[in-house]
């Protein structure tokens, strides 16, 4: 059934100017789906720190090259392949999170959005800028033993690096939800979120609360980073492009939302993959910038988000 | 006794008579100020910070040399600005470095930020040679307006390969180079980066087929966003079109990723032959793609080092820029710095744009390092037709030109051996 209306699409697609062929059609398919593991990951900490505290991070994607930056120093200092060393990264991250929570985001919680907003444009421009100085300009990648791995379908073929990839970022945000709706920490953070003044009022240590948070959250994207640094290649301005592709997917899974950004990253991705089949690959953003504005017009708060009361 | 009072409006008058007012009355200053503007941070970076080296180098060797001999050892000084890597910054950066004394720019790499410059340069009567930028109407819109009557001299001058001539030459050496190796690919695909630069690249090699009308068809052209996430789908569709050649534009992090995914997809191929573009020859990429480079040419502006001087220059770039190969990007500023002091020298004096720019159109400088098809002269747009690119391949993980045969230092290998 579906087969068949794809196939009936062809025509419809080749008038219009696209080129399409199944096997296209599907190699797009996996490699978006793969991929797509890796954007959920990223967008994952970005949701929950804006679901904890309703802070912005606009740091998101200059912290995420950092993890890259720390699993290609793990790799070509101790040989620690990216696959290995994501936990070592996820931690470090963390640590850099809590730092930042408690030194500056903490003063600014309460602050108007465009206060927030500057303070995380601040910090993502130091973290850029430290990058490029420590690290140089030149684009980089990390050497994996799985780098040049695939799994051949008939005329498909599956890299087995992004396989790889792909289960370990499912794997952690399933640890993630298991962690935040099964622990009493995990509760505890959940319950700062929903309510603060109610959480307050129970002898919460909200401050405490957002400090992890902000760490997982940094974890997540630091664990993202070593995950692709073998993937994608990065530079220290990699970071904004990181940044915006993150929040296009919070935005469509809906803010706050773990199920939303984690469905939102294969969405982003697959729309992406499949643009580049069916029109100019140049365009292929325009898939899911276009995705961003349906979703924006019909579901404002995103696929799986509240609505604001 | 009443105390001077500095009053808000002294201060202002102060202030700002300090910062040049006056500086026409100048006594005559003991350097000469030239605003050097490259991308040195953000994502061109790397070449940026290459030019600028090339260009600090040059004036260091001319100003070691003697400085400029005919205005009585007059020294060069660098103005050195950062566009960012942002297209605008071109105007900002070129306005503050003239504000602060530069009397002749160089600049910028990126097209963009190049073209950005131009205006500044127009306006403000700086002369402006560009060191890097291939983009046509850069030159080509100031010559029109100079033409049509709108603007009455034109400041800017380019020694660079333009995108167009790229495009003939790339098209020129592919067909040469097929020939020679007695092998008749058909199909060849292009894919390249959708910047400026990509772009430009792109449609002049495509028109340049399309007048040549070799015996090989451009068979597919695949775009890319610049800077891509993802080149899986990218290569797929290069593979679904059967090439024999793939033609590739890239940019440092896009070649990053293309290569390894053209070896994962098990292309088969005769090789692959870029129409020109950085990523897929410099020392840094080298170390990172290994044998995914292996056999691969591209067309690029390339130093001749059959001149025993380039051999020198590469060696003192190397060592200050801890390790870094002297090639198109460092190269070209290098070169272009000496063109500067040629026009200097020849000027009749230093003081008035329009003397600099007369000595500039009548240059015939053959000094360069880089390969040139003869010297360096300005035609009616003011580009150096004799900037031309050499097509280069990786062998033995090492660039070396190859072609055309005059500016060969080694036989080159197409096909590719099979792996």
């Amino acid at each position: 059934m579906e087969l068949s209306r794809a196939r009936a699409l062809i025509p419809l697609l080749s008038s219009t100017g696209c080129s399409v062929d199944l096997t296209l059609v599907g190699q797009g398919l996996i490699s978006g789906v793969l991929f797509g593991g890796v954007y959920s990951l990223m967008a994952v900490g970005l949701t929950l720190i804006f679901g904890v505290m309703r802070v912005v991070n606009f740091a998101h994607g200059d912290m995420m090259v950092w993890g890259m930056y720390l699993a290609y120093l793990l790799a070509t200092h101790a040989g620690v392949d990216p696959y290995a060393g994501f936990a070592l990264c996820a931690a470090a991250l963390f640590v850099l999170g809590l730092l930042i929570q408690r030194g500056l985001v903490d003063r600014i919680v309460d602050a108007p959005h465009e206060m927030q907003i500057l303070l995380m444009l601040g910090v993502a421009l130091v973290l850029e800028n430290v990058a490029l100085m420590v690290f140089g300009p030149e684009p980089t990648r990390v050497t994996s033993s799985l780098a040049t791995a695939t799994l051949w379908l008939g005329p498909v073929f599956v890299d087995v690096n992004r396989l790889v990839a792909f289960a370990v970022a499912v794997a952690l945000t399933l640890a993630l939800s298991t962690f935040l709706f099964r622990t009493e920490l995990g509760r505890t953070i959940r319950a700062a979120a929903d309510n603060t003044y109610g959480a307050l009022v129970i002898g919460t240590d909200v401050r405490r609360v957002y400090a992890v948070a902000f760490g997982i959250g940094a974890a997540c994207v630091g664990a993202a980073g070593a995950l692709v640094s073998s993937i994608l290649p990065f530079q220290p301005p990699t970071g904004l492009s990181l940044s915006v592709t993150s929040f296009n997917v919070v935005i469509i899974g809906g803010m706050g939302s773990l199920a939303g950004a984690f469905v939102g990253g294969l969405l982003v991705s697959v729309a992406e993959s499949l643009g580049a089949v069916f029109l100019k690959p140049s365009l292929k953003e325009l898939f899911s910038f276009t995705l961003l504005i349906v979703i924006l017009l019909f579901r404002p708060a995103g696929l799986f988000g509240k609505r604001a009361s | 006794m009443t105390k001077p009072r500095l009053t808000r409006r002294t201060f202002l008058a102060t202030t700002a008579a300090a910062a040049g007012f006056p500086r026409p009355l100048r006594a005559q200053p003991k350097t000469f100020k030239i605003g050097v503007v490259h991308p040195v941070t953000g994502p061109l970076a790397e070449p940026g910070q290459a030019c600028r080296l090339g260009a600090q180098m040059a004036a260091d060797a001319i100003n070691a040399a003697g400085g400029i001999k005919s205005k009585g050892g007059l020294k060069l000084e660098l103005i050195v600005g950062d566009t960012q890597t942002k297209p605008e910054n071109g105007r900002v950066e070129a306005e503050r470095v003239v504000n602060q004394g530069a009397q002749m720019l160089m600049g910028s790499f990126d097209s963009g930020s190049t073209s950005a410059m131009v205006s500044v340069a127009q306006q403000k009567r700086v002369p402006f040679l560009i060191d890097i930028a291939a983009a046509d109407p850069i030159t080509a819109n100031v010559a029109k307006s100079v033409k049509d009557g709108e603007q009455k001299v034109q400041y800017v001058y380019r020694n660079f390969p333009t995108g167009s001539s790229f495009g003939r030459k790339a098209v020129q050496y592919f067909t040469d180079i097929f020939k020679e190796a007695n092998v008749s690919p058909k199909r060849v695909v292009l894919m390249y980066c959708n910047d400026l630069f990509g772009q430009n690249q792109a449609r002049g090699f495509q028109a340049a087929h399309k007048a040549a009308n070799p015996s090989w068809e451009i068979v597919e052209v695949i775009p890319w966003p610049e800077p891509p996430s993802d080149l899986s789908t990218e290569v797929s569709r290069a593979k679904a079109a059967k090439p024999d050649v793939i033609a590739p534009i890239t940019r440092p992090a896009s070649a990053l990723l293309l290569l390894p995914e053209i070896v994962k997809q098990r292309i088969e191929m005769l090789g692959i032959v870029g129409p020109g573009g950085p990523g897929l020859y410099e020392a840094g990429q080298l170390a990172q793609l290994k044998q995914n480079l292996e056999y691969v040419m591209t067309s690029v502006p390339w130093p001749n080092f059959k001149n025993p001087k380039t051999g020198a220059a590469a060696e003192e770039f190397r060592k200050r820029s801890s390790g870094k190969t002297f090639d198109t990007n460092s190269g070209y500023s290098y070169d272009g710095m000496f063109v500067i002091a040629d026009i200097l020298e020849r000027a009749s004096s230093l003081d008035d744009p329009d003397t600099i720019v007369d000595a500039m159109k009548k240059t015939n400088y053959s000094g360069g390092l880089m390969n040139y098809g003869g010297p360096i002269v300005f035609n009616e747009v003011g580009d150096n037709a004799n900037a031309i690119p050499t097509m280069i391949q990786i062998l033995s993980q090492k660039p070396v030109a190859v072609w055309p045969r005059e500016a060969a230092v080694q036989k080159f290998i197409f096909p590719r051996p099979k792996a």
